[in-house]
């Protein structure tokens, strides 16, 4: 559940992901009694964190998952990072420029940065770094951000530009979080073996606040404070990244008191409340950055009045779904987006349940109701699948919830419920095997929409709808052009707009996320951006 | 005796290839490929596919077989797809002893608690004692043991804290027998709850099936103590079919293992398996299975032996 900086990944890693690795979930509630852990104190100064799926490498040009980014995060720093509400923040930079046409990006380097040996970092890394997506020989998966560089150049030492082929807002968001690796161990090595070098995985030497320790195959990785952190040393010891595979486990961990933080996934909210009230955790929420949907496959001509889609939506009583699956966690979405980010777009057209209206609407768009109840156009019968996939339990509940809804104005469903993988490949290109999908979506740092909405990301992309609307499409080529924030905002929230009122999809609800605290920890505090914000500032009390 | 084993060792070459080459195939046919979990919309598949030549992963599949093949008859297990640059023998030799320990003392565990059980609840035939022996084995059979697990973690560790809740042992401890002790009782305790009801009711019907014979009545008429009737002439002959059990649990030694390993954090080759399965993470999978298909026929292979050693009937 933790989200890092993340970008890295990227603008959207599907939600998914996260919910495929829970376990058999145990009947029944635990019931958090005693536990009082022996000696608070004895954790010291570390950080225990907990992760069910193990890391892979730590070097953010190859790696792929989110439990090493996050780590990476700790030992790796890159230009600048994201505040709370995802504003771009100096990290090795200390300030950075740009000209009017958003092409030349000048960075000012913090001069007081020292590698976890002692060396000082530079301009010479920033170059080496940067420079190693655009090698002919790079075998990893991160050419893309860096596609917009034209040229990186070393103006002095603790001064970096670059030269872009076009103007692109996410460069600062996305492409510019990217950590910097030193060149003085790594400067001699081919591109094409930094994949598979030691440094990923033995012994990698950062900038950021932890220096790695030690990674205990299948156990942990550990972490201890770089005393010459450039934003000051970490108050805490060190950290602790625990490889904990069943939630069940590491939820009991947590109650007594051997983790420090831990995200919470909805199951476990009604017991991460039951810990708080016991004064056991602190427990914090807020809308995280994602929404969850019912997505229509427009390549069905079932779908392709709009007034069809409006009906199937005012049919779905989202307030209920929301109350007895989610036991509140969430709220309703009329749009795309997300409350947690900053171009998100309140006020779109809104589809309130009316199933009434849904029948009014059906009625306009020529469908009436057959001798079985099922409503008919043209001999043709109102039925369609809805799919799913296992690894998402909410989602089920979800489908089993619309299917009886829709019944009840005269459409017919029937739910397949499919394996991760098996879901993955039916539902996206080239095969688009769906008609319906229970589905969210989970946005990155940056909030561009072209990746969902665009006639572009069709083919190949996101866009799994088959969506296409030249006017979405303009305003969206525009949006990643342009660098006040503001203007931005207007751009997208228009375009979100015009979206919600074709209702390629029934927007469904914004999850909210839960963090639980230990009540000793001071410093982090729940939000979408950057669960580890000022992590070196963060200590126990006594 | 001696050529009879190298005659099984020379058997179980073909058998293990075999085994690989179906192996291989069933993993190649599962959708998908290390790739498949690097889905994100700022991947381009150009550097997806660089990825995949560089790996070998477009070759056919015979090509790739041979591949891994010619490493392995050189013992070579290949560098792990996903974890980049590590050797897969390096991932084997930080997971296999902690799940061999686990295994041997969860079924060290099982046999001394079941087989007096068994041996007992056969003398005591149909009594009340009998009867509850088998209602628990048969709740044992019946319920799954990572539930069993997770409620002694409830139990004993959260709300007694007796236990540690997962783990082999205590961060930043030195290293002490009696950590490790304490971190191991309760997941071998648990794994050995799923052989435990299997093994009382084996132990009880070959014990009952020894009582029977003949040559315990002659013993009994010849005036010998009950007490040495049953153990040293029932027990002995009634533990010759238990080695077969023993022999047929040792394939369980990795597969067995999987949820007990996750449940409580145990960082085994199971959950090694597990986590290369859902990556498709191919020379990892592959020496897991060569690993476990090698343990089965060393396994069959001492049941085998052991049975010679028992019962003076077989010769080899």
């Amino acid at each position: 559940m933790f989200r890092k900086p993340l970008w890295k990944v990227a603008a959207l890693a599907m939600v998914l992901m996260i919910a495929a690795c829970s376990q058999p979930e145990e009947a029944g509630n635990i019931d958090a009694n005693a536990a009082e852990k022996e000696g608070a104190e004895a954790e010291g100064g570390n950080l225990v964190l907990a992760t069910t799926a193990a890391p892979t490498l730590f070097n953010p040009y190859y790696s792929t998952d989110t439990s090493s980014s996050t780590i990476e995060g700790f030992i790796f720093s890159g230009l600048v990072t994201v505040d709370q509400d995802f504003n771009p923040e100096g990290d090795l930079a200390e300030s950075w420029d740009f000209t009017d046409d958003g092409l030349r990006w000048t960075f000012h380097l913090r001069e007081n940065v020292k590698w976890h040996d002692g060396e000082p970092m530079t301009a010479d890394d920033v170059v080496f770094s940067y420079t190693i997506p655009k090698d002919p020989d790079y075998v990893g998966p991160r050419g893309l951000p860096f596609e917009i560089i034209e040229e990186v150049n070393k103006i002095d030492d603790y001064t970096v530009e670059f030269v872009l082929s076009e103007p692109y807002a996410p460069f600062i968001t996305i492409t510019a979080q990217f950590e910097v690796l030193p060149k003085h161990i790594l400067g001699e090595v081919p591109i094409a073996e930094l994949g598979k070098h030691p440094f990923n995985t033995k012994e990698p030497i950062g900038t950021g606040p932890f220096k790695f320790k030690e990674w205990k195959e299948g156990e942990y990785i550990a972490l201890e404070a770089h005393e010459d952190y450039h934003l000051g040393a970490p108050k805490l010891d060190g950290l602790l990244y625990k490889i904990v595979p069943d939630t069940n486990t590491s939820m009991a961990q947590l109650q007594v008191g051997e983790i420090s933080m831990a995200g919470i996934s909805p199951e476990y909210v009604g017991m991460a409340q039951d810990l708080e009230a016991k004064g056991m955790v602190k427990l914090e929420s807020g809308p995280s950055n994602a929404f969850e949907y019912i997505g229509y496959n427009l390549r069905n001509e079932l779908f392709q009045d709009k007034k069809v889609r409006h009906a199937l939506t005012h049919a779905i009583d989202r307030e209920a779904i929301i109350q007895a699956i989610l036991g509140d966690a969430g709220t309703v979405a009329h749009g795309p987006g997300s409350p947690a980010n900053w171009a998100f777009n309140p006020d779109v057209p809104k589809f309130e349940y009316d199933p009434e209206k849904a029948k009014q609407l059906l009625k306009e768009a020529g469908w009436e109701p057959g001798p079985d109840g099922i409503l008919e156009k043209d001999g043709k019968k109102f039925e369609f699948a809805l799919k799913t996939t296992s690894a998402n339990e909410i989602r089920q509940q979800i489908a089993e919830v619309a299917q009886q809804q829709w019944a009840e104005i005269g459409i017919k469903t029937s739910i397949e419920v499919l394996e991760w993988s098996a879901y993955v490949e039916q539902t996206s290109p080239p095969n688009w095997n769906f008609d319906a999908i229970v589905a969210g979506w989970s946005i990155g740092s940056d909030p561009d929409p072209t990746w969902f909405w665009h006639t572009s990301e069709i083919e190949a992309g996101l866009n799994y709808n088959g969506y296409s609307n030249s006017e979405v499409d303009e305003l969206l080529s525009k949006n990643t052009q342009i660098a006040d924030l503001e203007e931005r905002k207007a751009v997208i929230a228009e375009a979100d707009a015009i979206v919600t009122e074709d209702q390629p999809n029934t927007f469904l609800y914004y999850p909210e996320g839960y963090l639980a605290i230990s009540p000793k920890l001071v410093g982090p505090s729940y939000n979408a951006a950057n669960t580890y914000y000022k992590i070196h500032e963060w200590y126990f009390e006594q | 005796m001696t050529t009879y084993i190298i005659r099984r060792c020379l058997m179980a070459i073909p058998l293990l290839f075999l085994i690989s080459v179906i192996s291989f195939g069933i993993m190649k046919m599962a959708p998908g490929d290390p790739t498949a979990l690097m889905m994100d919309p700022m991947i381009k598949q150009e550097n997806l596919e660089a990825y995949k030549e560089s790996y070998g992963l477009n070759d056919s599949i015979v090509v790739q077989y041979g591949r891994w093949l010619g490493n392995m008859v050189q013992g070579n297990f290949g560098e792990s797809f996903i974890r980049q640059g590590v050797p897969v023998s390096e991932l084997i030799t930080a997971r296999l002893p902690n799940t061999l320990l686990l295994m041997l003392v969860s079924t060290f565990i099982a046999f001394i608690i079941s087989i007096p059980l068994g041996v007992w609840s056969a003398t005591k035939r149909n009594s009340l004692q009998d009867y509850a022996i088998t209602v628990v084995s048969f709740l044992g059979v019946a319920t799954p043991n990572f539930w069993i697990g997770l409620v002694l973690i409830m139990v004993l560790s959260v709300h007694l804290g007796w236990f540690p809740i997962g783990g082999v042992a205590t961060y930043g401890e030195p290293f002490s027998i009696w950590d490790r002790l304490h971190h191991l009782v309760l997941p071998a305790f648990v794994l050995a709850t799923a052989d435990m009801a299997g093994l009382t009711r084996y132990s009880r019907s070959s014990m009952l099936d020894v009582l029977r014979q003949d040559y315990i009545r002659t013993a009994k008429a010849n005036g010998f103590r009950q007490k040495t009737v049953i153990f040293k002439h029932g027990l002995r002959n009634a533990l010759i079919p238990i080695i077969t059990i023993f022999g047929l649990m040792l394939p369980s030694f990795i597969g067995g293992s999987v949820i007990i390993e996750s449940v409580f954090a145990w960082p085994g080759i199971g959950l090694l398996f597990m986590e290369a399965a859902f990556q498709r993470d191919y020379p990892v999978i592959m020496a897991v299975v060569v690993i476990a298909a090698t343990l089965v026929v060393i396994g069959n292979l001492l049941a085998d032996i052991l049975y010679a050693v028992f019962d003076p009937r077989i010769e080899y």
